[in-house]
């Protein structure tokens, strides 16, 4: 059994305060954080190589270190519950089972920011991890854990949970601040970045659930440890969620570099693939597709996917075999996508849309020859020319499964007995007339 | 919300110019403004959609993308929302393909969802679209009929054209002045920056997400605010269009006359837009000084008076009579009178006003000018209006007319002819007014046949504000330039200094006599002509106090 640093408690009732203490939960609060300076925290959290565990991958160390000390301004602490891309539920089921963790560590990192105001931002489909999450809050306010002079350390902090609307793009950090301000979420552009001018123009650190829940285990076992679990580069464990053609789907907290073989064979965890694997996602659904030959070599870490032109993202792993339809597969993504575009920045907002109503137009048998070029164009069009990667998000989906199954979308064209007709609909020469 | 906080840097006389490279070629631009303005300043055009100078940066539309040094070599950004940066290296689409392809393909998502209707529609000719596509597309569609299109709009307005397509909203109506086409919609925000930044009032928003978002108005709240038909103007494409101007004209053929707006004190600067000797509409005209790039609505509808109850010719008593001889009478029954009140008007031009003077000059001991307006003088609202109904109260105080109505009330007795020149004294207060009734003969020099006409034994029809040149000063002190359109509604009208010239046998032959006397009046005019003024007006010497 590998060693669990987040969802250890996973199955024994940590959401009541009495479990989660008696499971050595809040032990952090003592001398263990309060000891250490700002400084010590975040090199102490720089040290055990944790990453973001929302998408980007980003330093956590890092991250915190742009706050800046010292402001005359509040600084925030903005949890990022927002769980919204296709294949991913992991940060709900971690709330729902354990969110005395996620407030202990949300206290390690306000302690190490100088927050005194946290918000725990949570998608609004998610009713019972709010409930789950308000219900922890009100035990440790009634504990003396939050609030006024925390634990006699003389340090306050408060935390509120606010439940989104329901919209994919506040996943995306300044769109998340936007809508927790009360306007549209839809992403601010940058520079500032939250860190300096985030909520209420003040700084912001925004972190994700698992991110923040792997701090009590630092804490515990010093950073050498948490990173000894991982690689060099990725230190620690990750929390996966997988879906798809596997025998046993679930959210498991694996080692960063396992091989994702046999992390989807072993009869620890998804204990093998149903029918022939024919691809994976390995990282939620913006990440791009592995064939099932790349998925021999794929490690579960931010390196070894890189290296594969994937990324380990959120850590949704959809695995599929071959029955299913790539074009199916790309069409769904791509229609999540349209519909989840904020409509801001022009490229994202029609060139999804444009890319949908093509991939709708192939998959009734209306394709015509070209359409795949027009895609993939529209795709390098839309990709790095926005405020937000939302579009990059659609745009790696587009290259990578037209890329990579082109066959199967092809013997799709090619069974529109008029694929071949022209794709122009008018003799437009602009020359002949300007 | 972070757009709020993103006023663009504009040049101004205090920016510190650097040297940036832009295209491999050195330019010496303003430091700290956004490139869009930056460049501009050396002559190159960046095209885009939802940056305005006069509203928060968006950065949404993305066509304005060049290419800037950064971190990891030269990278794509938006000229908008970058700012210049000594020394910083800018590639435009002169010299960088990557540049070109993203412009050009920030035109396709544009129009992929745009339809072709600019024969019908209002904003072809001076429609954003129509020009950056000629400037960074002209590519024919690659969109096929299978693909179909996302046609914007709230389900409300949807219905099945003739063809049996589904199609987005026609004609929304917003609220009393503005139309909403929500199919012409690029959702640029600028219309709802507009109305949250500058007019205060926040009535528009974008509902609803990605290419099926549409701009509405909140549930049961139309879109009603003095400022409302500014979003008309700032709407890059014919989305929203005006009330009154909708297939009113093809803007092509109206042809333009920079002028000021004649209804109050600040003299928001504005053009008449005109053809066939008629005007069409008013639009606001940029000046960072005065207005902005706004106008308030009552002074964009101003021009409809231009044609509405003129008087073109002499009214002697009940019957009308040619202007000339109504003229000849006016100079007779001041010549002849014991003692004239000559009342001049803040509406009219410096030059107007110059005129009265020269000839109560010409008259000596036997007449006397009184100035002022029993209008209601309002609070300023800090976009483009100043309260004051008066445009060139600030020019009579100048040319030392004082406000002087109520003295006139109380010396009534002493005059046998009055002479009120503009000023529509009636109107303003028809009490105060009916004290003047008192002396026997009673001309008014006007351009409607308003009550003060009505109430005089002799009415002397004169142009109007936007078929005169001249000057006014504002009320911050901004001597600005009231320029004629060829709108005449009778031929014979003239200019009021030319009737008080001929009248009053002064001689002038052009405003630029009018002028000069003024300036013999006011010695912080001297040294200034029309053309020292220019378009942005000129803030006179002195001023301030």
């Amino acid at each position: 059994m590998a060693t669990l640093t987040v969802t250890q408690n996973f199955g024994k009732g940590a959401a009541d305060i009495a479990v989660y203490k008696s499971l050595g939960g809040y032990s952090s609060l003592g001398p263990r954080l309060f000891d250490l300076s700002q400084f010590e925290l975040i090199d102490l959290v720089t040290r055990s190589g944790l990453r973001g565990r929302g998408g980007a991958g980003f330093p956590t160390g890092m991250k915190w270190s742009f706050v800046p000390r010292n402001t005359p301004k509040p600084v925030y602490l903005v949890v990022n519950a927002d769980e919204g891309e296709p294949g991913t539920f992991k940060d709900h089921v971690l709330m729902l089972e354990d969110p005395h963790r996620l407030i202990e560590g949300m206290i390690a990192c306000g302690w190490a920011l100088g927050v005194r105001t946290a918000y725990i931002y949570v998608r609004g489909e998610f009713l019972k991890a709010i409930e789950t999450l308000n219900a922890a809050l009100k035990q440790a306010y009634d504990a003396g854990l939050l609030g006024e002079n925390i634990q006699g350390s003389g340090y306050s902090l408060d935390i509120y949970v606010h439940r989104g609307a329901g919209a994919y793009i506040c996943g995306e950090e300044t769109a998340l601040i936007n809508s927790l301000e009360g306007y549209k979420g839809q992403p601010r552009l940058k520079p500032p970045f939250p860190a300096v001018s985030g909520a209420w123009a003040s700084p912001t650190c925004v972190n994700n659930v698992e991110t923040l829940m792997a701090l009590p285990w630092i804490l515990e076992h010093g950073p050498a440890a948490y990173q000894a679990l991982g690689t060099p580069k990725s230190g620690g464990t990750k929390v996966f969620s997988v879906s798809g053609d596997v025998v046993r789907p679930g959210v498991y907290e694996i080692p960063l570099g396992t091989p994702l073989l046999e992390f989807l064979e072993s009869s620890e965890w998804c204990q093998g693939v149903v029918g022939t694997l024919k691809g994976v996602i390995p990282g939620g659904s913006s990440s791009p597709v592995l064939t099932a030959e790349e998925s021999a070599k794929a490690n579960m870490d931010y390196e070894s996917l890189a290296s594969l032109k994937s990324m380990l993202g959120s850590g949704a792993v959809i695995a599929f075999n071959d029955t299913r339809s790539a074009v199916g597969m790309l069409a769904s993504l791509t229609r999540f996508y349209a519909h989840e575009s904020c409509g801001q920045c022009t490229p994202c907002r029609e060139g999804t849309g444009y890319a949908d109503r093509i991939l709708k137009a192939i998959v009734r048998g209306e394709g015509r020859d070209g359409d795949l070029d027009t895609m993939l164009d529209l795709a390098a069009n839309f990709s790095y020319t926005t405020i937000c990667p939302l579009a990059i998000a659609d745009a790696w989906p587009i290259e990578n499964f037209i890329g990579k199954f082109r066959s199967e979308f092809d013997a799709l064209l090619a069974s529109n007995a008029g694929h071949a007709e022209s794709r122009v609909t008018s003799d437009f020469r602009p020359g002949a007339f300007w | 919300m972070s757009n709020s906080y993103n006023w663009p840097v504009l040049p101004n006389s205090d920016s510190k110019i650097v040297t940036i490279v832009v295209d491999g070629v050195e330019a010496k631009v303003p430091e700290g403004t956004n490139l869009v303005e930056a460049l501009e300043t050396i002559g190159i055009e960046t095209p885009h959609f939802c940056y305005h100078p006069d509203l928060p940066v968006a950065g949404n539309c993305r066509q304005c993308m060049v290419e800037t040094e950064g971190p990891r070599g030269m990278a794509l950004a938006i000229a908008c929302y970058t700012p210049v940066r000594a020394g910083m290296k800018v590639a435009t689409d002169k010299s960088s393909e990557k540049v070109r392809t993203a412009r050009k393909a920030v035109m396709e998502f544009q129009l992929a969802n745009h339809p072709l209707d600019c024969p019908i529609c209002d904003k072809a000719g001076e429609c954003t679209l129509q020009e950056n596509y000629m400037a960074a597309d002209r590519q024919p569609s690659r969109m096929r009929e299978e693909v179909g299109k996302q046609y914007k709009g709230s389900p409300d307005h949807r219905h099945v054209d003739s063809k049996g397509q589904d199609r987005g909203g026609k004609h929304v109506d917003l609220g009393p002045a503005v139309v909403l086409d929500e199919e012409r919609c690029i959702l640029c925000d600028r219309c709802v920056r507009f109305m949250r930044d500058v007019a205060g009032s926040e009535q528009l928003y974008i509902a609803s997400r990605g290419d099926h978002s549409f701009i509405a108005t909140f549930p049961d709240q139309p879109l009603d605010h003095e400022y409302d038909l500014n979003v008309t103007d700032v709407c890059p494409v014919g989305a929203l269009t005006g009330k009154h101007f909708r297939f009113q004209q093809r803007v092509w053929l109206l042809a333009k006359t920079e002028t000021i707006d004649p209804t109050d004190g600040l003299g928001a600067n504005i053009t008449v837009e005109h053809h066939d000797g008629h005007a069409w509409r008013i639009m606001p005209r940029r000046n960072p000084h005065v207005n902005k790039s706004w106008i308030a609505n009552s002074s964009r509808l101003a021009y409809r008076r231009l044609s509405e109850d003129r008087l073109t010719a002499g009214l002697f008593g009940r019957s009308e009579v040619p202007l000339a001889q109504a003229v000849s009478r006016l100079g007779e029954l001041v010549r002849g009178a014991r003692k004239v009140a000559l009342v001049a008007s803040g509406h009219l031009t410096l030059e107007d006003n110059a005129a009265i003077l020269a000839w109560a000059q010409i008259l000596g001991p036997r007449a006397e000018v009184f100035g002022g307006s029993w209008l209601w003088v309002g609070a300023p609202d800090g976009i483009a209006r100043s309260g004051d109904p008066v445009p060139n109260r600030r020019g009579l105080k100048l040319l030392g007319i004082p406000d002087s109505l109520d003295e006139l009330r109380a010396r009534v007795g002493e005059f046998d002819v009055l002479v009120v020149v503009g000023n529509d004294l009636w109107t303003a207060n028809p009490s105060k007014a009916a004290t003047l009734e008192k002396i026997p003969e009673r001309i008014a020099l006007s351009s409607w046949s308003d009550a003060t006409v009505r109430a005089s034994t002799l009415g002397v029809g004169v142009r109007a504000w936007a078929e005169v040149r001249g000057t006014m000063v504002n009320v911050q002190g901004r001597i600005q330039i009231v320029n004629a359109a060829p709108i005449l509604p009778s031929p014979d009208l003239e200019p009021t200094w030319q009737v008080l010239s001929t009248a009053g046998r002064l001689g002038w032959t052009s405003e630029l006599d009018a002028f000069r006397f003024a300036q013999s009046r006011i010695p912080s005019l001297v040294g200034l002509t029309y053309r020292t003024i220019g378009p942005q007006g000129r803030l006179l010497e002195g001023a301030e106090a």
